[in-house]
């Protein structure tokens, strides 16, 4: 069998480490051992590493697609060596069972879990976790995020089709890991409006909950299932599950429901950091607050404090910190300073009085649909020569060097909203003298027609005109997503683009196409183009995070009436690359590590 | 008569409550007069008399129906970049305060009792706290919140913004670090910004009724109002002065007060407190 000889060269090879020259590498985390490619354990059958599971012919299979044991360097290394020892020359030697039982008994220890809490949304855990995982990592320490329930309208699809938060893939990056999964954020909520979520379960649409159903329902049933079978699942693989809190972890109304906060840190058996943002006044009320609230045998759980986005000296700050350490017996582990990063939006209430971002030349307005989805994609023309305005009023489009049409949560009702606020008829004046772009459902509404025959998208079946500046009809005719990683060409230039589709309708596209995607079953073409009027289409989210397609679609805008005039645009990848490390540099120098890790590790 | 609205942080909504209860004691017929001790701001409004002041206050007194004066606002900070901030004390320059010069904390304090007393003198005055009451590091100096309770005895209301969550910790927290012989003037909390059915919060509200014995005056929905942000941080709404700006700010005030009463606001409450 092909693994066979594999596995059988592998072990001829010898210990090799990190193949840093392979095309693939690394394919699971930064650091890993290539000695083993293939694992000469498999099947192990140990119900830590793998499980087993029907294959489509109804046989069983052993399935261990996200187990990283066999490529931590020491226990390539100790198997290498025993199986050299042992003069074992076929994959098929009984004595690798025993090798494989002294590699787990040495090397396999359960991971330990550390929760990061915050005193309010904004208070900055997403950015600890991500500064968090980047320090463990370069410590050598494998690490993972993990955010049992997340609310949020910015998702990202995984290279294995599920769909996650838009901050946990960012927080697994800088953990040095190749592939985000579905096991970091296994609760995703959707906002439908101020008490209805679309509630995902493992990177899959689980239902439509209200906020009693949620709690009283979910939560208590498989919500916390879920949330323990994803901890234990981290555990095995990682030594560190850097674990996010949602929200606040005091809000007493909903204490014994709350999935996100202490009752993931009990699950998990979590040492808890409780991170509150300095900024806006109040950070020691709010710290003594969320403490004295939380019960008194959760409480005892919280083991440290960060004070975070200090602008300014922090000498003031400091001077409190050490009257909060003996009014709350909880040491203060770190006083952060504001630091000015580039990472992807997050859902802030900040985003939604949002009006401008950026003091660029070229003038962006993206129409802010009351529904609007994934405007992580705009994230990186803030990094250009551009100014993103939020449009509400289609007077607002004047002056425009271009307009963006974003994903929306719900195509149809939005563009009801275009034609009623008079967007539809602004937009479509403006094609041919400026360069418009639809993304997802913007792009679905460019086209001639939308037809939901059963009600999947909107609340009842409907059919609708579109903005007719594509020759193009979209469909919901079955409750399914399409959920997809894709990457390709931007096809005038042959320049690399990537990005990922999150959609349930699908469009028959009869205008030349913009990207071709390439797939296992073959190439595809995507997106649409009409070069003359300027118009673009695309399902793509994230279609400007490789500087081609944003270099290109900028050229096409005429700030002051002349060409924009800009720098080679980077690779958004390599932007947030660079303010991890920034944002872990500040963490490093102004955090005791080494208290934080012995929290985690619960010996404080 | 008065009253205190104190915020559990900056922008917790302070501004927009003290001006919609100035406006509602106005309606009830009171001779009413905002008054916030020290402002940290960097929008100011010259009154008639040529003081300057904070602009809220300027709104406030405007929502009280009358001309705002220096008394309204006796201490006024202004950063003016590289650390440095301008003191304005009774309407007028008085010098620059810096983390190595800070500002007579006895002298602002002193100031800030004789306008609150001519104030009081004819009005109902509906003071307004600065920031959050118990900065650890700062609360020993405090003027406008603990400083006020403390020289004058005025009776407080807790803000707290639920916006960004956190909601019942800020408000207990902002109890428990009160210093004790202040507490029993803690007299009661509002939760502001909030978005939902309100109804998900009652165990919530009810603990902190029994934790802290505050009474709990009712739940402000979310809105947004064209209104001049007081603190540093937010950016400004902009030189409303001049007849129409002003009539719009009255009107979203009035909106406002409507949407209180219709959400169930205590107003009796409130009027129990400030003793009108």
């Amino acid at each position: 069998m092909d693994v066979e000889k594999r596995v059988e060269a592998e072990m001829k090879r010898g210990w090799i480490g990190s193949r840093t020259k392979c095309k693939y590498h690394p394919c699971h985390f930064k650091g890993q051992d290539c000695t083993f490619c293939f694992c000469p354990f498999y099947p192990c059958g140990d119900p830590r590493l793998g499980r087993e599971i029907e294959s489509k012919k109804g046989e069983k299979v052993w399935e261990c697609t996200f187990c990283l044991f066999i490529h931590r360097r020491e226990v390539g290394m100790f198997a290498m060596s025993e199986i050299k020892r042992l003069g074992i020359e076929s994959p098929r030697d009984p004595r690798l069972r025993g090798v494989f039982q002294s590699a787990v008994e040495r090397f396999f220890r359960p991971g330990k879990a550390l929760m990061v809490l915050g005193a309010t949304s904004d208070a900055g855990k997403s950015v600890t976790v991500a500064a968090i995982c980047r320090i463990l990592h370069r410590r050598g320490y494998l690490a993972t995020p993990f955010k049992s329930q997340n609310m949020s309208l910015n998702s990202k699809v995984t290279p294995k089709g599920s769909e996650i938060a838009m901050i946990q893939t960012v927080q697994s990056a800088a953990a040095g890991l190749k592939n985000p999964d579905q096991f970091m954020n296994p609760i995703l909520l959707k906002p439908k409006g101020d008490t209805v979520s679309q509630v995902m379960v493992m990177g899959a649409p689980f239902g439509d909950y209200g906020v009693e159903e949620y709690y009283g329902e979910f939560v208590p049933g498989p919500g916390t299932r879920i949330v323990g079978e994803t901890l234990r699942f981290l555990k095995d693989r990682y030594d560190f599950v850097v674990m996010e809190g949602a929200g606040s972890p005091a809000e007493i109304n909903i204490y014994d429901r709350d999935i996100a906060n202490m009752g993931a840190a009990k699950i998990a058996g979590a040492g808890c950091v409780l991170v509150v943002n300095v900024e806006w006044g109040g950070s020691f009320a709010y710290a003594v607050g969320t403490v004295m609230l939380i019960p008194e045998e959760d409480r005892k759980m919280i083991k440290g404090v960060i004070l975070n986005n200090v602008r300014g000296s922090t000498a003031g700050v400091r001077a409190g910190a050490a009257e909060l350490e003996r009014i709350l017996g909880i040491p203060v582990i770190g006083v952060i300073p504001h630091v000015d990063v580039f990472l992807p939006s997050e859902d802030s209430e900040a985003f939604r009085g949002m009006t401008s971002r950026g003091t660029g030349r070229t003038q962006v307005s993206v129409v802010k649909l009351p529904r609007i989805a994934n405007f992580t994609d705009l994230d990186p023309l803030y990094m250009e020569d551009v100014t993103v305005r939020f449009v509400s009023d289609p007077k607002g489009l004047e002056g425009s060097d271009a307009i963006i049409i974003p994903g929306t949560k719900n195509t149809i009702d939005d563009l009801a909203w275009m034609r009623e606020s008079g967007f539809a008829e602004a937009v479509s004046a403006m094609a041919g003298k400026v360069p418009i772009l639809g993304i997802c459902g913007g792009y679905q509404m460019m086209g001639a027609a939308l037809r939901d025959p059963q009600g999947i998208e909107g609340r009842s079946p409907s059919e609708a005109a579109g903005l007719g500046l594509f020759d193009m009809e979209t469909e919901w005719s079955e409750y399914k997503k399409k959920v997809i990683q894709d990457r390709g060409v931007l096809l005038e230039t042959g320049e690399p683009v990537s990005g990922y589709e999150i959609h349930m309708g699908l469009s028959e596209v009869r205008d030349p196409p913009l990207f071709r995607i390439e797939r296992y079953s073959g190439d595809e073409t995507e997106g649409s183009f009409i070069r003359e009027r300027m118009l673009f289409g695309t399902y793509l989210h994230g279609v400007f995070d490789k500087p081609a397609f944003r270099k290109f679609f900028l050229s096409f805008a005429e700030p002051g009436g002349g060409p924009a005039a800009r720098a080679e645009p980077r690779d958004f990848d390599d932007a947030i690359e660079e303010s991890i490390d920034r944002l872990a540099d500040a963490f490093e120098e102004n955090m005791d590590v080494d208290a934080l890790i012995r929290i985690a590790e619960g010996g404080e | 008569m008065s009253i205190l609205f104190l915020g559990t942080a900056s922008g917790a909504g302070k501004t927009t409550v003290a001006a919609m209860y100035c406006r509602h004691l106005y309606r009830k017929g009171a001779r009413v007069a905002p008054f916030k001790a020290l402002n940290l701001s960097l929008n100011s409004f010259v009154t008639p008399e040529g003081k300057e002041i904070g602009m809220g206050q300027a709104f406030q007194a405007w929502a009280s129906g009358i001309e705002p004066s220096g008394d309204m606002n006796p201490a006024l900070l202004k950063p003016s970049g590289n650390g440095k901030i301008q003191l304005v004390l009774g309407g007028a320059p008085a010098g620059e305060t810096s983390r190595d010069s800070p500002m007579d904390f006895r002298r602002v304090m002193g100031e800030a009792c004789a306008a609150f007393d001519r104030l009081s003198a004819g009005h109902a005055v509906v003071c307004e706290g600065s920031g959050s009451p118990v900065e650890l590091n700062l609360m020993h100096r405090d003027v406008a919140n603990l400083g006020m309770m403390r020289e004058r005895s005025v009776p407080a209301v807790l803000v707290g913004d639920i916006e960004r969550g956190g909601a019942f910790a800020a408000l207990y927290g902002t109890w428990l670090l009160t210093p004790d012989d202040l507490k029993p003037l803690l007299k009661g909390f509002i939760i502001n910004r909030f978005r939902g059915d309100a109804k998900i919060l009652e165990g919530g509200i009810r603990r902190i009724e029994e934790l802290t014995g505050m009474r709990f005056l009712g739940v402000l929905p979310y809105a947004r109002l064209k209104f001049p942000e007081e603190d540093s941080l937010s950016d400004s709404g902009g030189d409303l002065r001049g007849s129409s700006a002003m009539e719009a700010f009255i009107g979203n005030i009035d909106a406002l007060l409507e949407m209180a009463e219709s959400s169930g606001l205590d107003f009796a409450g409130l009027d129990e407190i400030s003793g009108y």
